[in-house]
């Protein structure tokens, strides 16, 4: 099969464009207003373009895939060849891209992910619309039919059981509602705390042209209202943007979500090769009982993720709905989060505090050798190491259940990750000097899934010493337990 | 529990010295190239060479005591890190592939190392370094062979991913 037609005039607007402008805007400043260099680089400007053009047209022209029943198959490459062979069984996810511009001309940007290498294993820039969405489905039945084979041995396809897989079974869709209030409860917290942080250095140069009483400081207290109002709205409107029409599907084994306003995003994701779910709450959904799901697979690399952290995830619904679904997902145990001992808040009160201290120091220091400083006001701020200390006490914890163990962690935001047993790859614990004055090991899950590099690890963090050895051998047993259970 | 051979202090010895000195020079040409400062340039640059190795030195000595590892029945257990003591816990079941590595200097000293992967994002790959030659030899046999026993008769949980 060809990429579709107007993949060329895209890929060369996309690409010839900018390069073509980038020579223009660079040449003209060599070329310094000289009439014969001005003109040279124009036609040096052209000459890229077309060089570019052609390169795109004799692209499309060798570009070639082709769906078997086992495989997709790539043939690609101008001056070097590549035939690539991408088994079926091993296709994690399958991502359709339609751009603002892709959807307007009708075409589709498809991706294919394996666990395998870094980077996006097939990447087909772009195919028509139509042949976008039967790839995704085609790969997706024929990868389902592989897997019975293998585990039945006999290939029967009840023609009934398919016609239900078509559609699929909605598990979720964002209401328009939910998706405004997904937008305002979204914002991350530590965008103001930045802003806040930075605002006692910067009173005093505001302070120089502006006198700190009475209106001046009105005005400078305004301009942090609106500042903090501006980035929350901004925040909100690109969730609001990302997440337009999101809908959470149910095909066959697959899960299947599709979201966006002007790039819509259309993914699958194998359940069969679900490493972890995890449920996320920030400090105003847990005010107000939201939560979101994120699930993770093997698939993307890391840097690829698709925006905004999270795969297939439900990006904002009440907190029981969010567990009933992650349920349904994966069959996980009512859990009882066993909290760190009591002498690890002792550790995080000191340790806020000595945090706390070297601000003061180091505003102290300013006001000493650089500019007057009102450092001293940040000296009550002090007491807050203690509720600071509690919160993140009470936001960490553990669980070993039957079949998942369950880690939860954050401060601002909240990750409660249910692993399963036989997704465990590697177990380890890990401590530092500091925790060792305590005797306190953490004790890291580490799995497959391919998040863990921008949303951190399952970590049962500052454990008892022999907890956290108890704990791996525990686990260590279940993985086992969880791998052979099947002969 | 086995240590690693005593010999790949020297390695990790050499690395450290490689580390220092090139700080060193480059301290030594920082400093010459700014007026305002009251050490002559070789001075500065070799009070940070000498530093700089003898924490090295510090760190590989205590690097080397808390190094060691087990072959077990059923995972491969190390235990290593001065200011961050891990101990990783690897089910063979969940190894992929082995390497036996010998760079030039462990080559010149009769050591190599052994890298084990799996599909984890976190532990990907764990090696151990400084074995004997015959013994690392040994080391990716052995796991080679458990790797290929542990696999789970049916089923996909077996399944790397």
């Amino acid at each position: 099969m060809k990429l579709h037609p107007l993949s060329v005039p895209v890929r060369i607007v996309s690409r010839g464009v900018g390069l073509a402008w980038a020579f223009i805007i660079g040449g003209i400043a060599f070329a310094g207003g000289d009439p014969v260099l001005t003109s040279g680089v124009v036609v040096a400007a052209v000459l890229v373009f077309l060089v570019v053009t052609a390169y795109e047209v004799a692209y499309y022209r060798r570009f070639d895939y082709e769906l078997t029943d086992e495989s997709l198959d790539i043939y690609s490459g101008v001056f070097s060849r590549r035939e690539r062979e991408i088994p079926l069984r091993r296709v994690q996810n399958v991502d359709v891209t339609r751009s603002f511009v892709a959807r307007l001309l009708g075409i589709a940007e498809v991706d294919v992910e394996t666990a395998g290498g870094g980077g996006t294993e097939a990447n087909l820039r772009f195919v028509g619309r139509a042949d976008a969405d039967h790839l995704q489905e085609a790969i997706r039945e024929r990868r389902a039919t592989l897997d019975r084979d293998e585990s039945v041995g006999v290939a029967e396809e009840p023609e009934a059981e398919r016609e239900a897989v078509v559609g699929g079974e909605t598990l979720f869709e964002l209401s328009d509602r939910d998706l405004l209030l997904y937008g305002a409860l979204s914002f991350d917290p530590r965008l103001a705390s930045g802003i806040l942080a930075f605002a006692p250095l910067a009173a005093p140069f505001v302070g120089d042209r502006v006198q700190l009483s009475g209106p001046g400081l009105a005005l400078v207290v305004a301009l942090a209202v609106v500042g903090i109002l501006a980035l929350w709205v901004a925040s909100a409107a690109a969730r609001i943007i990302q997440f337009y029409g999101f809908r959470l599907r149910r095909v066959g084994d697959d899960l299947r979500y599709e979201r966006g306003l002007l790039q819509r995003r259309d993914g699958t994701i194998p359940l069969s090769k679900l490493q972890t779910v995890a449920v996320e709450e920030n400090v105003l959904m847990r005010r107000y009982g939201f939560a979101s799901l994120a699930v993770e697979t093997a698939g993307y690399g890391p840097g690829s993720t698709p925006s905004g952290g999270s795969e297939a995830a439900v990006p904002l619904a009440p907190r029981e709905a969010v567990f009933s679904l992650a349920r349904t997902l994966e069959d996980f145990h009512d859990f009882d989060l066993d909290r760190p001992p009591e002498r690890a808040r002792k550790r995080y009160v000191r340790r806020y505090l000595l945090v706390g201290l070297a601000v003061l120091a180091g505003g102290f220091a300013v006001d000493r050798f650089l500019t007057s400083v009102p450092w001293y006001v940040v000296a009550p701020l002090l007491v807050l190491a203690w509720p600071a200390a509690r919160r993140a006490h009470g936001n960490r914890g553990f669980d070993l259940g039957p079949d998942h163990a369950v880690a939860q962690v954050g401060f601002w935001k909240r990750r409660t990750r249910v692993v399963p047993y036989h997704r465990i790859q590697t177990l380890i614990r890990r401590q530092t000097v500091f925790q060792r004055r305590w005797n306190l090991t953490s004790v890291v899950f580490d799995t497959a899934g391919s998040r863990s590099i921008s949303a951190g690890d399952a970590v049962a963090i500052d454990r008892d010493d022999d907890v956290a050895d108890e704990l791996v051998d525990t686990s260590q047993d279940s993985v086992f337990d969880a791998i052979y259970r099947s002969e | 529990m086995e240590r690693l051979d005593s010999r790949v202090r020297f390695i990790w010895l050499l690395r450290s010295l490689v580390g220092s000195l090139v700080a060193g020079v480059v301290v030594t040409f920082a400093v010459g190239a700014v007026d305002r400062v009251a050490v002559t340039p070789v001075v500065a640059g070799g009070a940070v060479f000498v530093v700089l190795l003898a924490v090295g030195a510090l760190h590989v000595f205590l690097r080397y005591r808390a190094w060691r590892f087990e072959v077990r029945d059923d995972t491969l257990y190390i235990e290593r890190g001065v200011l961050v003591n891990v101990r990783t816990v690897v089910p063979y079941v969940r190894v992929q592939h082995v390497d036996a590595r010998r760079g030039p200097i462990e080559r010149l000293l009769g050591l190599g190392s052994v890298v084990v992967f799996t599909a984890g994002s976190r532990g990907a790959d764990v090696s151990i370094p400084g074995l004997v030659a015959q013994r690392a030899d040994d080391v990716q046999e052995t796991l080679r062979r458990l790797a290929i026993e542990s696999e789970p008769e049916s089923g996909d949980a077996g399944d790397a991913v």
